[in-house]
């Protein structure tokens, strides 16, 4: 397999850009699941289906999605071009649609390890004086944290495997938007094989490192 | 303290009215009788469709008032029956959890975190994680860890029953000497008759939501409707003794009840508080007509009957022999002795029926 500079590059790009885009959507991931998980409020169910849609729509409709809505033609696009910041064709649109793609994954996997911490837990510390932040921060998420990590890591599998919702809203531009997976479609096209294959064992390998340990995350949790 | 509430359950409401003020109340009843939905109520973990619920004169709650504190504003201790330890956090950490939090007027007790450890035996186990502590150990981690946070009223719900008997008898001494050291009150849910004889002064006796009886707790608790139709529950005879001497080669341990009746009960070392805690079970208590000769049984007195109260093939006894001493026997026996009030009786009870607490 020949490792190119050109591959490397193309790795650390989707590497750096799919550990900011799982960074950029933790913390919302976290008090979303929260919500789900322990709160009653109206048309929930509806926002829960949302949230899980792009998991089940074609990633590229989702991408149509996103242009429309962050396509400078739109209002909010606009809105935003017009304070200097562009989305579409470069390597924030390449963020957003990871971060859109990978967020049902990660809100999921939080949401189930929120449901497994026992709410007795969370009402005794209340009544020993802690503050909701306190009982959130203190019990809830220390207790949760190994679905916390094992759904960041899946989130963060998912945008390194994103596909369709980035070639519609970041295109495919080598240099500036191409990912590992967007890469590998190129090489395909033009016919450089040994390249694609390079891409492809790098993927692999990142994949089963990322599954393999959620999963080993997932089994060693104590339900409590 | 003021408790009126009201509380939608899935088979029945909780309606309770009643005010009282002990060290130690407990609320008995069987399961399923609403107890820890109160005790949730009190705490502020649990909605309350309509009622008040004050503590030393605070209001916690007031439907009326629209007041609704947070449980994290109620200044109440609360050792729920699992324990609920955190099980990601060491015993020392547990134990601090409510250490910090602030204390209003009512809740100034000065506590020291050494003086609730040395109680509660417990100083040993400060740097093990929780998931390595038996049961017993877990209970008393609990319990110092509500009582460092310095209630103003603890609420423990049935502490021993997921123990087992041995165990139970080991911790109940320890419950014993919370409530005389710290002076906090108490709201003790149980269903077991010989935990409220031996903590409580003050009885509250639910049923289906309900509050069927109150008062001090041999009294309320003598009531045949109170005790027969408490189902697979043994009623226990407490009573307060001081030692007197024991030996080893005997096997036997004289003590002396406050009314000054000498018993003797199995072997114990000379312990270091010569007051003690003895019960015996109102199923173990021979009744005679006439003094009996030849038998192996110890403790023989003579008494009179005070009380007979008979429900579904069972007799209560109320015997006065020095101390009052309740038992348990069937109709059939009552009816072949021809037992009535003030029949002068012999109450016969081996040595090795009792049990120290």
């Amino acid at each position: 397999m020949i490792f190119s500079v050109e591959t490397w590059q193309i790795t650390i790009f989707s590497l750096g850009v799919g550990l900011a885009s799982t960074l950029l959507i933790l913390p919302f991931g976290i008090v979303l699941a929260w919500l789900f998980a322990r709160k009653e409020w109206p048309l929930k169910s509806v926002a829960e289906t949302i949230v899980l849609l792009p998991l089940v729509m074609p990633p590229v409709s989702t991408g149509l999605i996103l242009l429309k809505i962050f396509g400078r033609r739109s209002p909010f696009g606009q809105w935003l071009y017009n304070r200097g910041i562009e989305i579409v064709f470069n390597w924030k649109g390449v963020l957003i649609a990871m971060a859109v793609m990978s967020f049902p994954l990660l809100v999921r996997s939080v949401r189930t390890s929120f449901s497994e911490v026992n709410p007795r837990l969370e009402q005794i510390a209340a009544t020993l004086g802690a503050s909701a932040l306190k009982v959130f921060f203190v019990i809830t998420v220390p207790l949760a944290y190994k679905g916390i990590v094992a759904g960041a890591l899946l989130a963060f599998a998912r945008a390194l495997g994103e596909f369709g919702a980035t070639i519609l809203l970041a295109g495919n531009i080598p240099g500036k938007t191409q990912t590992l997976s967007l890469a590998i479609f190129n090489f395909v096209q033009t016919g450089k094989d040994s390249e694609a294959y390079a891409l492809l064992g790098i993927t692999v390998i990142l994949a089963f490192t990322f599954v393999w340990f959620s999963e080993w995350l997932l089994r060693t949790r104590k339900t409590v | 303290m003021l408790l009126r509430c009201r509380i939608p359950l899935a088979h029945f409401e909780l309606d309770i009215d009643v005010s009282f003020d002990a060290r130690v109340t407990s609320i008995f009843g069987p399961s399923g009788s609403g107890k820890t939905t109160l005790l949730d109520a009190i705490a502020g973990l649990r909605a309350i469709a309509a009622g008040e619920i004050a503590v030393n004169g605070s209001i916690l709650f007031s439907s009326a008032r629209g007041i609704n504190r947070p449980p994290q504003h109620r200044g109440i201790g609360y050792v729920p029956q699992e324990g609920a330890l955190f099980p990601h956090l060491s015993v020392r950490k547990n134990i601090l959890f409510g250490a910090e939090r602030d204390t209003d007027a009512g809740t100034s007790h000065h506590l020291s975190m050494d003086h609730v450890l040395k109680v509660l035996e417990i100083s040993r186990l400060l740097s093990r994680p929780v998931t390595q502590l038996s049961g017993g150990e877990a209970q008393r981690v609990a319990l110092a860890r509500a009582i460092l946070s310095r209630p103003q009223l603890l609420l423990l719900d049935e502490p021993l029953a997921a123990l087992d008997i041995g165990l139970k008898e080991r911790i109940l001494p320890y419950l014993a000497r919370v409530r005389d050291e710290f002076g906090i009150p108490m709201i003790y849910v149980t269903h077991n008759l010989t935990e409220v004889l031996t903590l409580a002064d003050w009885v509250l006796v639910l049923q289906q939501g309900k509050l069927v009886a109150q008062g001090v707790p041999k009294e309320t608790l003598r009531s045949a409707n109170t005790l027969l139709q408490l189902p697979d529950d043994r009623f226990d005879n407490v009573f307060a003794v001081t030692f007197m001497r024991s030996d080893r080669e005997l096997g036997n341990t004289q003590v002396r009840s406050a009314s000054g009746t000498e018993l003797l009960i199995p072997y114990l070392p000379p312990p270091l508080d010569p007051k003690l805690q003895i019960r015996v079970s109102a199923d173990d208590i021979l009744i005679a007509t006439e003094r009996p000769a030849g038998i192996s049984a110890a403790n023989v007195f003579q008494g009179t009957i005070r009380g007979i109260e008979a429900l579904n093939g069972e007799v209560m006894l109320t015997v006065l022999a020095g101390d009052e001493f309740l038992v348990r026997l069937t109709s059939a026996a009552v009816i072949r002795l021809r037992l009535d009030q003030d029949t002068r009786v012999f109450l016969i009870i081996k040595t090795r029926s009792f049990r120290v607490l």
